[in-house]
């Protein structure tokens, strides 16, 4: 393209280099306010690029977007304006997601390792040669047991193809990520209302407690809530209140930031309970109509949780515990959030149950600016569709970890050293553990190196990040801009489906995933013999998707599929309103959400043949269906008796306290004057491992030192930019400092998203030594102007593994660490973490696990127990 | 209406201003990449960007963010400045642009310019063929021709950013200036900066770029900077 030649007489039309755009426009506007979007023209061509709705899938809020196209690449991706949640906007990390598309070192042929594993040599080979091995693999496996082909994957957002797969093959090797994401406070939430996630109003809300989330930032559901959050405290002029270890962005933007010691945020939210009781500010009708306990018997129970026991353990003064619980409960309506803070410990299950309790015993649940159910919508899958796997694996589902319906994935390596279960291919997909799990490279890279172990590993990936390194084939995946995929996320109070749909055709000879595993299943079955066929019988992404969406009734009137193609979401519930920003209805008014969804009541039909016990519980064929409250039939909670359990029975089963309740991480108690607990966070312009090659992202943010209080620094002798030893019992590793007012003395914290050895060129700032080698993607000359020369140091080798007995979850924020100056033999990104130490650690934590021997002395409490042969029924786990 | 905020009016002439209320700022960088996707912005420059400071003591302790672009002023010391007539205002309007064809890269207006909005393309860009100019924001002239708001406006999460027509006395931007204290960046320079905050901190605005985080802190980031780009 020339530049564009001017003289002075067309002197507007060029201006900015937008020629032809101020030649098309007649006049400047004439309208009050311009659109917030849904259009969009080039700056140098001045020609409206084609607009193609997509689902957001840089990180999983699922923002609906639209990316806009010119020269069939995609150069500018925005929000959806008729996307209910999203409301046109995205995120940093959402306009940035064509980078994952035109990543120059994206791999776009199938390649096969041809040195030692991990060494970097690979061959490109055909397609057909890639599903030949594979086959030649998958056969050998089936014939041993399915169940040794096992699958871990991270981000799954497939919409049901994965485990199609799996249960295509017969196996029930099945792992996710969620145990070192959110896990446990899915677990603290789940038995106890139903859902795995709240939706607090924000908008609407006059208070907000926030327990350790980081919505401003990450955590679920950064953009559509953070909207609602900066409208609620600007707007509404909400009160948010917020604990945290350290000044998040969204500690930062609250009214208050009150600094916890780490790991006690469940403390203080029993002490806020406790004041609640004691003063009689609770909401008794809705504790006694909606809970399996009485007013009586929770104020009982928080006797215990005195404000002056949760102030010595969490450093949080009484009387800041006392006002806050005043505030909170006298403020209506009132909201809480929670995310990794509480949940991500030894106990994380117990601590987000804490923390849920507030906005319980304060009937703040369901209503318009309070804490409500997560609203979401489902689809249908193909049909036939494949049964269960005949035999359970023990690394899905391990009976220690009965209630950790999530499963413990950060466990499996160490479950696959010890020889529990026999792999022979090792499927990842969207999943990266050689980065992002404790342990890391020392832990899952030990397991990949170990041929014995995993004798084949196969990638589905289109980038070389750290666990692909070590695999074995490597099947390019397309970045989700390419892809087929059905969505739905329950980011707002209004339900919606949406899609993913190809931008362009699929670069190289990358392709979409549930392609991919069907041309696996159809070379593995050709002629349909095997029966395996018949689960796969689609044409392409495009044509799976139909059987998705083209029969939900609504959305089947509008016109299914195509609706979507179009739109990108369904329902669209009204128009972006330029004036406000929000959506609006046809009168011009914003569009209002339903509230107390447990109250809607069942239809006579629901009624017919259902039974209503002294309690009001209705129930039909044996299951309780609803609740008889004031005389109508309303349908209650999600759960299994249709209210919000309190009680946990089931937990009391395995010798947990069913009963909301606290406990100190041991190893904290015993610290030493000298030590610190690190804690790890992500930045709001970093995704954990997948955006460190994302340019614009790594521009803002490329390096991690350790933030520590200038109180802690001061004793070590360290001033921002020195380099620190921090030293755990696993390992070591040496950074910079960065001394900051915003952080708890007693915590160090590094970031995660940085210091990757793998991933390409521009995440290990290899872009001067080498030439891109698996791609035939186009270089991107911008990459010259790469002017930063820090890459940062990650910190997951030193990170032990510590699982929550009852979700499962990894206790990121557990470790304790010694921080010194760096001595003369330390150098800056040393980092080593030990396989031996690991292991000690995870024997440790299994410890605590209900088979355990510590398990008893963590619960006096439970002291009439029958211990682990009294549980009788085995739960199955698995959602 | 606030210090520094003598709009002209009449003529029938729109009058573009973003008002950037630091309250509802939640320092995500949207609108930051937006603009860089926007106009295939190189590394190393930025038509806007979201400088912070974290100020306070522990355990009181804010962030405080600036989002900063080019002010658009009424008279600016970009176009004063530049010997051959790149830089210019439009008067319908507000836009002040800049015209790379007739650019000599003499970087006049970059040193005239009080809040550091203007930079020089590097030689190297994705796809964009103008480099070695200097380039500024333009409030996203051929969008809001096309009755769009600007690229960081579109995407601003928290709604802190809003742009329109200062002159229609209807516009948000109208009822925010009128009805909230507002400040400008350096009014001492006299240039009628047209991008007004609200709740911007006097102590962090008043030199226009010291809402950035500690010397100690940026001083490796600007080695390496100064390094690469060998300046």
């Amino acid at each position: 393209m020339e530049m564009p030649k001017v003289t002075r007489r067309t002197f507007l039309k060029v201006s900015a280099g937008s020629g032809a755009a101020a030649a098309a426009a007649p006049r400047l506007l004439t309208a009050m306010e311009n659109d917030l979007g849904g259009k969009d023209f080039g700056p140098v061509s001045g020609a409206e690029r084609k607009a193609i709705p997509v689902n957001c899938h840089v990180c999983n809020i699922q923002d609906g977007a639209i990316a806009y196209v010119e020269n069939d690449r995609v150069v500018k991706l925005e929000g959806n304006p008729e996307h209910v949640s999203t409301r046109g906007r995205l995120c940093a990390k959402g306009n940035s997601g064509m980078w994952y598309s035109y990543d120059p070192d994206r791999i776009l042929y199938p390649l096969k390792r041809v040195g030692a594993r991990g060494e970097g040599k690979w061959k490109r080979i055909t397609w057909d040669e890639a599903l030949a091995e594979l086959t030649e693999k998958l056969d050998a496996a089936l014939k041993e047991d399915p169940n040794t082909i096992m699958l871990k994957y991270g981000r799954n957002r497939t919409g049901g193809s994965i485990d199609r797969f799996m249960k295509t093959l017969g196996s029930a090797t099945v792992v996710n990520h969620t145990s070192v994401c959110e896990s446990s406070k899915k677990i603290g939430m789940e038995p106890t209302w139903g859902p795995d996630i709240e939706t607090p109003d924000f908008a609407n809300a006059k208070y907000v407690l926030n327990f350790g989330s980081n919505v401003l930032e990450a955590s679920y559901f950064h953009n559509p809530l953070s909207q609602r959050v900066t409208e609620g405290r600007v707007d509404n002029q909400m009160k948010i209140v917020t604990f945290d270890v350290r000044l998040s962005n969204t500690a930062g933007f609250s009214d208050e930031w009150i600094p916890v010691f780490p790991a006690t945020d469940g403390a203080v939210a029993l002490a806020i309970g406790h004041v609640i009781l004691r003063e009689d500010l609770q909401d008794s009708d809705f504790i006694n109509n909606w809970t399996n306990v009485t007013v009586a018997e929770l104020k009982e129970h928080y006797k215990q949780y005195t404000p002056e026991w949760a102030a010595k353990i969490s450093g949080v003064p009484v009387a800041t515990i006392e006002r806050i619980a005043r505030e909170f409960a006298t403020t209506k309506p009132a909201t809480l959030f929670t995310y990794r803070g509480p949940a991500k410990h030894l106990y994380g299950s117990y601590n987000e149950k804490a923390c849920m309790m507030l906005p319980i015993m304060t009937g703040n649940v369901e209503k318009k600016g309070g804490y409500c159910l997560p609203r979401g919508m489902g689809w249908p899958q193909p049909m036939p569709e494949p049964g269960k796997p005949a035999h359970d694996s023990v690394l899905a589902h391990p009976p220690e970890y009965p209630l950790a319906a999530h499963k413990v994935s950060h466990l499996v390596p160490f479950w696959i050293a010890e020889g529990r279960q026999k792999i022979n291919v090792y499927f990842t997909y969207q999943d990266n553990p050689v980065y992002t799990n404790p342990g890391s490279m020392a832990v899952w890279g030990k397991l990949f190196k170990d041929e014995k172990l995993i004798p084949y590993l196969v990638s589905m990936s289109p980038f070389m990040g750290e666990e692909t390194a070590l695999a074995d084939l490597i099947l390019p995946d397309c970045p989700y801009l390419e892809r087929w995929e059905p969505e739905s996320m329950p980011n707002s109070l209004w339900p919606w489906l949406g899609i993913r749909q190809p931008v362009h055709k699929s670069l190289g000879e990358s392709r979409e995933n549930r392609v991919l595993l069907r041309d696996i299943i159809h070379n593995l079955d050709p002629d349909g013999k095997r029966g395996m066929k018949q689960f796969w019988d689609f044409k392409d992404g495009e044509d799976y998707m139909r059987h998705h969406f083209d029969n939900v009734p609504g959305l089947k009137e509008a016109g299914g599929l195509d609706f979507l193609k179009k739109h990108g979401v369904w329902p669209i519930y009204g128009k972006l309103d330029p004036k406000t920003g929000k959506v609006s209805d046809k009168t011009g008014r914003e569009i209002k959400a339903d509230y107390g969804l447990y109250l809607k009541e069942l239809s006579a039909a629901d009624m017919a043949g259902a039974t209503v016990d002294g309690k009001g519980i209705i129930s039909k064929n044996g299951k309780a269906i609803g609740v008889r409250r004031e005389g109508k039939n309303c349908v209650g909670f999600p759960t299994g008796n249709r209210l919000i359990n309190v009680r946990v029975d089931q937990w009391a089963d395995y010798g947990f306290n069913p009963m909301p309740t606290f406990k100190r991480i041991p190893w904290h108690e015993a610290m030493k004057e000298d030590e610190l607990i690190l804690s790890t966070f992500k930045l709001n312009v970093h995704k954990q491992s997948r955006t460190a090659a994302v340019k614009w992202l790594a521009e803002i943010a490329h390096s991690n030192p350790a933030w520590m209080n200038p109180e802690t620094a001061a004793k070590l002798g360290v001033k921002t930019g020195d380099l620190v030893r921090v030293e755990s019992a696993v390992g070591h590793l040496v950074t910079k400092a960065y001394v900051t007012e915003g952080i708890h003395p007693k915590v160090v914290s590094i970031p995660t998203g940085f210091g990757h050895w793998e991933y390409g060129r521009l995440a290990t700032l290899k872009l001067k030594d080498k030439k891109g080698e698996y791609s035939h993607g186009a270089d991107d000359p911008d990459l010259n102007n790469v002017w930063w020369d820090d890459k940062g140091v990650h910190p997951n080798n030193i990170i032990p593994v510590v699982a929550d007995p009852i979700g499962g979850s990894q206790g990121w924020y557990d470790t304790v660490v010694k921080v010194t100056k760096a001595g003369p033999n330390d150098k800056y990104g040393d980092s080593e973490g030990n396989w031996e130490k690991h292991v000690a650690a995870y024997k440790e934590t299994m410890r605590y696990a209900y088979t355990g021997d510590l398990h008893r002395k963590m619960h006096p409490e439970m002291a009439a127990w029958a211990g682990p042969d009294s549980v009788k029924h085995k739960a199955g786990g698995g959602h | 209406m606030s210090e520094g905020s003598k709009v002209s009016t009449g003529g029938g002439k729109r009058r573009y201003a973003m008002v950037v209320d630091t309250r509802r700022c939640i320092g995500c960088m949207a609108c930051q990449v937006a603009c860089k996707a926007e106009y295939d912005t190189p590394l190393g420059v930025n038509r806007t960007w979201v400088p912070y400071k974290v100020v306070g003591k522990y355990p009181n302790v804010k962030k405080q963010f600036l989002p900063r672009l080019c002010n658009h002023c009424e008279d600016p010391p970009c176009v004063r400045n530049c010997p051959v007539e790149a830089t210019f205002r439009v008067e319908d309007g507000g836009f002040v642009l800049q015209r790379y064809e007739r650019c000599i890269g003499c970087r006049s207006c970059m040193a005239a310019c009080p809040y550091n909005a203007r930079f020089m393309l590097p030689s190297h860009r994705t796809y964009t063929p103008i480099t070695n100019v200097v380039d500024k924001c333009t409030f996203c002239f051929h969008r809001v021709t096309q009755n769009l708001v600007p690229a960081c406006v579109q995407t601003c999460i928290g709604r802190s950013r809003v742009f329109g027509d200062l002159n229609d006395p209807n516009s948000e931007v109208s009822y925010l200036v009128a009805k909230n204290a507002t400040q400008v960046l350096r009014p001492e320079e006299g240039t009628k900066p047209h991008v007004f905050y609200i709740g911007a901190d006097r102590n962090a605005t008043e030199f226009g770029r010291d809402a950035y985080q500690k010397r100690e802190v940026m001083e490796p980031e600007r080695s390496a900077f100064k390094n690469h780009f060998k300046i």
